[in-house]
Parts: C-alpha cells; sequence; structure tokens
C-alpha cells in the first residue's frame, strides 16, 4: 500500500489545508525517527539498550537544530514592512539571517550589514550625572540618542557610494534628464564599505533590525534561519530524507559518547560514521547536477580581450 | 496439569511413607512454587540475553530467549485502566480487576477523544450509551469507533454497532445496567501512542523541558502504590490509558470432594478450582519444588535434599 494516496498528496483528501501534503515525500517525522531509532537501534542486543524515549528525543531534536543552522539549506523567508522608526521585529523562530534586502520598484536589493552600532540603549542620568533609579532600586531606562538619529537619518554612515547616476550632475533636454559618466579612474574606494543601499544592524536582545533611515516605511524580505523545531509543534517538526541517515548516527554517538563503560573505540566508530555521514548528505544537497556543471563550462572556451 | 502433580509428589512423598500432604497444604505449596519458578522467569530471561550477546545461544529451537519469552507472555494481559481522577488513573489490583500486575510492560494512550461525557439514561437497553447533551452525529461519531465507559469496579470497552438518533448509540455489551456512567469515544483511526514511564526524581525537570517535555504523541507516566499518573495532564479521559502488563499467576486449587472414610477425590468442576497457569514443560520443576517445601515442613531431610539434587540438575541442564 502506498504511503500516501494521490487524493490525500494533492488534495488532502478534501480537507484543509489544500497544500499540507505538497512535497511531504521529502521529509521524514521527528515522530518516525524516534520511533526508528528505537527499533533499529535500541535493543538487548544493539549497541545501545536501557535509554529513556526522553533521551533519544532529545538528541533527534539537536541533531536537527545543528542541521538547521548550516547544512540544511532550509532558509525561510518573510515579507516584513519597516516601522516609522527603521526598525523590524525579528520573526518568532528567528535564529540567524542569510539576507536581509529591500523590495522597491520589483527589486530586490540586498542590504549591507552595518559594523557600526547603530542603536543603544540610554541610562536616565541628573544634572550631576548621577544614574536614575526607580523605587524597586533598577535604573531608569530611555530610548537613545543613538536610535533616534538613526531613525531621522542624521546618523553620519561609513557606508557611502556614488548613488544614483554615478552621483553625476544632470542637465534636462526638451524634458529628458541626461546624466554624464564620471569622467577619469577612481582610487582608494573602501570596498568592504562601499554601498548605496540602506544598511541593517541586528538588535539582538531587542528582537528587532534596526535600519538606516531610508528604510522606514519600506518593504524588507528577511532570508533566515530556524532550529527547525516548528515554535514546538513536535508533530510539524521533519527532516530531509537525505540527512536521515546522519541524524540516527548522530543520537547513536550522542548516547554512546555520555555513557558510561562503552568503550573508547565504539565512541569512535560512532563519531567517525556520524561524520562520513553528514559528508555524504552535505554532498547529497549540494545538487550538483552534469546539467548545471555543463552550464557553467559553456563559458570556458570564451575569448577574454 | 494440577491433579498429575499433586499425584506424582504424593507418589514420591509416599514412597518410603515419608507422610500425607493435606489438600490445604499442597494448595499452599502449590503457590509458593508456582511463584517462585515464574519469577525466576524474568532472572532466567536476563541471563539468557547476556548469553545471547555472548553469541552462547542458538536459534529456532535452541532459542531459550524466545521460549522464555513465550512463558511470560502467557500472563501478558491488556486492559483499559480505571480513571481515579484527571489524570490519575488506577493500577490493575484486586480490588478492582482479578488481574493483579506483576509488572507493567507498556501504557498506551489514545492521541485524541471524539466525545466525552457521563450517561443519562437507560431508555435504550442495556446495550446503549444515552448522552441528551451530546449530538454524536456532529462530533463525527461513527460505527466501529470504541467507546470506553467506566462502571462500578471496571472500564467496558466497546464498540459502536449503531447510532440511534443524534443521543444514542447501541454498542456490543448489555452490561450497561445504569446510567450516570462516565464515558469518552475514540475514533477506530486514531493511532495509540505509548507513553513512558518516568522516574518521580525526572518528571518535574521533564514537565519543564522545552525539548522534550511529554506531549499526547510522545506521553510520559509515573507510577504509585496504586496508581499512575498520566503527563500531560489532558490525558484525563475514561478508557484513554490502556496496559499491557504481565500479572501475577492465579493461585492454583486442587478441589476436591470428600468421600466418608477415604481418600479426597479430585473435583475438577469445582467453582474455586484453578490449575497451574505455567506451560506443561515446568512440571518437574514443579514437583521438585513443592517436594522441596513439603519436605521443609515435615522435615524430612532427604526428601528435601532429593527434590534440591533433582532441581540442581535440572537448572545445569537448562543451564
Amino acid at each position: 500500500m502506498a504511503y500516501i494516496t494521490g487524493y490525500q498528496y494533492y488534495e488532502n483528501s478534501g480537507s484543509s489545508p489544500e497544500d499540507k501534503n505538497w512535497g511531504s515525500y521529502q521529509y521524514i517525522s521527528l515522530e518516525d525517527i524516534v520511533n526508528n531509532f528505537m527499533l533499529m537501534y535500541v535493543g538487548n542486543d544493539k549497541l545501545v539498550n536501557n535509554v529513556e524515549r526522553y533521551n533519544v528525543l532529545f538528541h533527534a531534536k539537536r541533531g536537527i537544530q545543528e542541521l538547521n543552522y548550516d547544512a540544511l539549506k532550509e532558509t525561510k523567508v518573510v515579507e516584513l514592512s519597516v516601522c516609522d522608526n527603521a526598525t523590524a521585529v525579528l520573526p518568532p523562530d528567528y535564529i540567524n539571517w542569510v539576507r536581509i534586502s529591500l523590495y522597491k520598484d520589483g527589486v530586490l536589493m540586498p542590504l549591507t550589514e552595518n559594523v557600526n552600532t547603530n542603536f543603544s540603549k540610554s541610562y536616565l542620568q541628573d544634572n550631576n550625572c548621577r544614574v536614575l533609579f526607580d523605587e524597586d532600586g533598577d535604573i531608569l531606562v530611555g530610548s537613545g540618542i543613538l536610535d533616534g538619529d538613526r531613525a531621522d537619518g542624521i546618523q553620519k554612515t561609513q557606508y557611502l557610494g556614488d548613488g544614483k547616476m554615478n552621483g553625476a550632475l544632470g542637465y534636462q533636454i526638451e524634458g529628458k534628464w541626461i546624466f554624464d559618466y564620471s569622467i577619469g579612474a577612481r582610487y582608494g574606494l573602501n570596498t568592504e564599505t562601499a554601498n548605496v543601499n540602506p544598511t541593517f544592524k541586528i538588535n539582538k536582545a531587542s528582537g528587532v533590525i534596526s535600519f538606516s533611515s531610508s528604510m522606514a516605511d519600506q518593504i524588507v524580505v528577511v532570508e533566515y534561519v530556524s532550529d527547525g523545531m516548528e515554535n514546538g509543534d513536535d508533530a510539524k517538526v521533519s527532516l530531509n530524507k537525505m540527512f536521515e541517515d546522519y541524524v540516527y548516527a548522530y543520537i547513536k554517538y550522542a548516547i554512546l559518547n555520555s555513557k558510561f563503560g562503552v568503550q573508547e573505540y565504539i565512541v569512535n566508530r560512532a563519531k567517525k560514521d556520524k561524520s562520513s555521514l553528514l559528508r555524504n548528505a552535505k554532498i547529497r544537497l549540494s545538487n550538483i547536477h552534469p546539467g548545471r556543471l555543463l552550464m557553467n563550462m559553456r563559458g570556458a572556451q570564451k575569448w577574454l580581450k | 496439569m494440577i491433579n498429575t502433580v499433586r499425584n506424582t509428589v504424593l507418589a514420591i512423598a509416599n514412597k518410603h511413607n515419608f507422610g500425607y500432604i493435606t489438600p490445604a497444604d499442597f494448595n499452599l505449596y502449590a503457590k509458593q512454587a508456582q511463584l517462585d519458578i515464574f519469577e525466576n522467569y524474568f532472572y532466567r530471561y536476563n541471563e539468557w540475553l547476556a548469553k545471547q550477546n555472548a553469541r552462547v545461544s542458538g536459534s529456532q529451537y535452541a532459542d531459550i530467549v524466545k521460549n522464555l519469552e513465550e512463558a511470560i507472555d502467557l500472563f501478558s494481559v491488556e486492559e483499559s485502566l480505571y480513571r481515579n481522577q484527571s489524570n490519575v488513573y488506577n493500577t490493575p489490583n484486586e480490588t478492582n480487576n482479578d488481574n493483579t500486575y506483576y509488572l507493567m510492560n507498556k501504557a498506551l494512550v489514545y492521541q485524541s477523544v471524539l466525545s466525552e461525557g457521563t450517561t443519562d439514561g437507560t431508555s435504550g437497553g442495556n446495550n446503549s450509551i444515552v448522552d441528551s447533551t451530546q449530538d454524536f452525529t456532529s462530533m463525527g461519531v461513527s460505527v466501529g469507533d470504541y467507546v470506553a465507559v467506566q462502571i462500578e469496579g471496571g472500564i467496558l470497552f466497546l464498540t459502536v454497532i449503531a447510532l440511534v438518533g443524534t443521543d444514542q448509540l447501541t454498542v456490543n455489551s448489555t452490561n450497561i445496567t445504569t446510567s450516570g456512567n462516565p464515558y469518552a469515544i475514540y475514533s477506530a483511526s486514531t493511532s495509540l501512542k505509548e507513553a513512558e514511564r518516568v522516574s518521580h526524581s525526572k518528571i518535574t525537570m521533564l514537565n519543564v523541558s522545552n525539548l522534550t517535555a511529554p506531549k499526547t504523541n510522545t506521553p510520559a507516566y509515573t507510577q504509585s502504590e496504586l496508581t499512575v499518573s498520566l503527563y500531560p495532564s489532558t490525558i484525563n479521559a475514561v478508557g484513554q490509558v490502556r496496559l499491557q502488563y504481565i500479572r501475577k499467576p492465579k493461585d492454583p486449587k486442587w478441589t476436591y470432594t470428600t468421600l466418608e472414610g477415604g481418600e479426597p477425590a479430585f473435583n475438577q468442576g469445582a467453582s474455586d478450582y484453578q490449575d497451574f497457569e505455567l506451560p506443561a514443560s515446568d512440571e518437574s520443576n514443579l514437583i521438585s519444588k513443592i517436594l522441596q517445601y513439603a519436605g521443609i515442613s515435615i522435615r524430612e531431610a532427604d526428601i528435601y535434599q532429593a527434590a534440591s539434587n533433582k532441581e540442581i540438575k535440572e537448572v545445569q541442564k537448562q543451564g
């Protein structure tokens, strides 16, 4: 019998949402991972025995979390409106950003991360510079000038570029604007800070993205990675099947490594198993297809002046 | 088997006029012997598992582990647990069940409940669930679904045979004679999830763990003297927890009719008759054990020694 019928796959058996099972075959559920591990790797005649299910569940989730951080390429994308104060709240399952872009005029413009601080808290102080406290003895905190200046566009930035039309002056002829190309070479450009687009910085403690002032009221597209825990809904946690064997190896290693009395060679074997399976899975997921290589190699014979 | 065991025991004991074992004494020794052998299954099972891992055990007919599993599984029972209060359920014991558990193997939990309530009528007869406050049709109840009804002293786990109107179900039982019984209905397609036994020292931390807190698809339970507590605490419906356990063997009883001036005659038809429940292959062990107890009781060292030697040889033979 098929795992899932065509009707279940395409139309969720008439239930809502219709797209529930689309593409589901790529993934194995957390429940299946734990179940399979308990069945196949735990027993009186296995390397792992007398282990509680919650131990296996913990290591399975930890393995999935680690994979989500760097190996899985399961990037989430969310579109947000930036507030008037040029900030946007991070998505609820945000762990780290991959790319943050401004969407304007039909074009996605990747933004540069501002390495300088563009926000701060401010301790309230009296005329004698003494920090003020509330009745519980906690410091009174206000919004910082840095934050205000950023939102108002007063804050200077090291991220500079020529801007539109290469920063050249234009002139109008018969209702049309004409711009010259800059003449002559430009030396000393700091490529690290050469950027004409707005910038951003992640304010981790406040859980917001602080943009430069020109981002106010714009649309931002945040590409980010989560930990795959689906906000604690275990029923939704799943893993790409390419990594299935790796997760079993990860759980086995994690349990053997923390168990008393397991011989070192067994722990090492499990460790090697885990590492090599991760490598295999990464290669598989890198999708090196002959067709794609061929496209790249087409330029190999190109003459360069 | 009990009569042949008794006849053999008496024959050996009387061979040299060592003494007579009364039916009452025999029943006491038989109970003790059966419990001894039953408990020894688990120790032998453990020993043979170690031997199996050391590759000194065979397969097929030489698979001793499998034989012991079969012997233990003769005492396996699965049944719904009686709900005590909220997420606390009674363990099987003499007060609400004939089967007293020896060890719990696994607890199974229904993930979701279709409908639950309390019966409020018996108008449909002894095979009906009536609850005028419910609309079973809109709840999605259909023929083949399961109904757990908690009656005095136990749980009836039944199957829906028909829906009569919207508030009445016909089930495959004729034991529902009263109203006011709590019940819960489970879809036939609802899967059972295994609840994991967790020690009291761990459950508090486990419940607040963000990665491993018990959920309906990975439930857990702790065990107390006469109850088990299920987690998450939303597991609290009637019949939501089923337990598979190994029960203790029933006390053997050699029943008889007293003949005037003669020997008691075996009466297998007595209402309190109970045969041994161990496999027939353990008959010789039973005889040896009973002889040991009888030997101790009548202070005949020779009988005790002979039975003891026989048992030692038996154990050596079995490994």
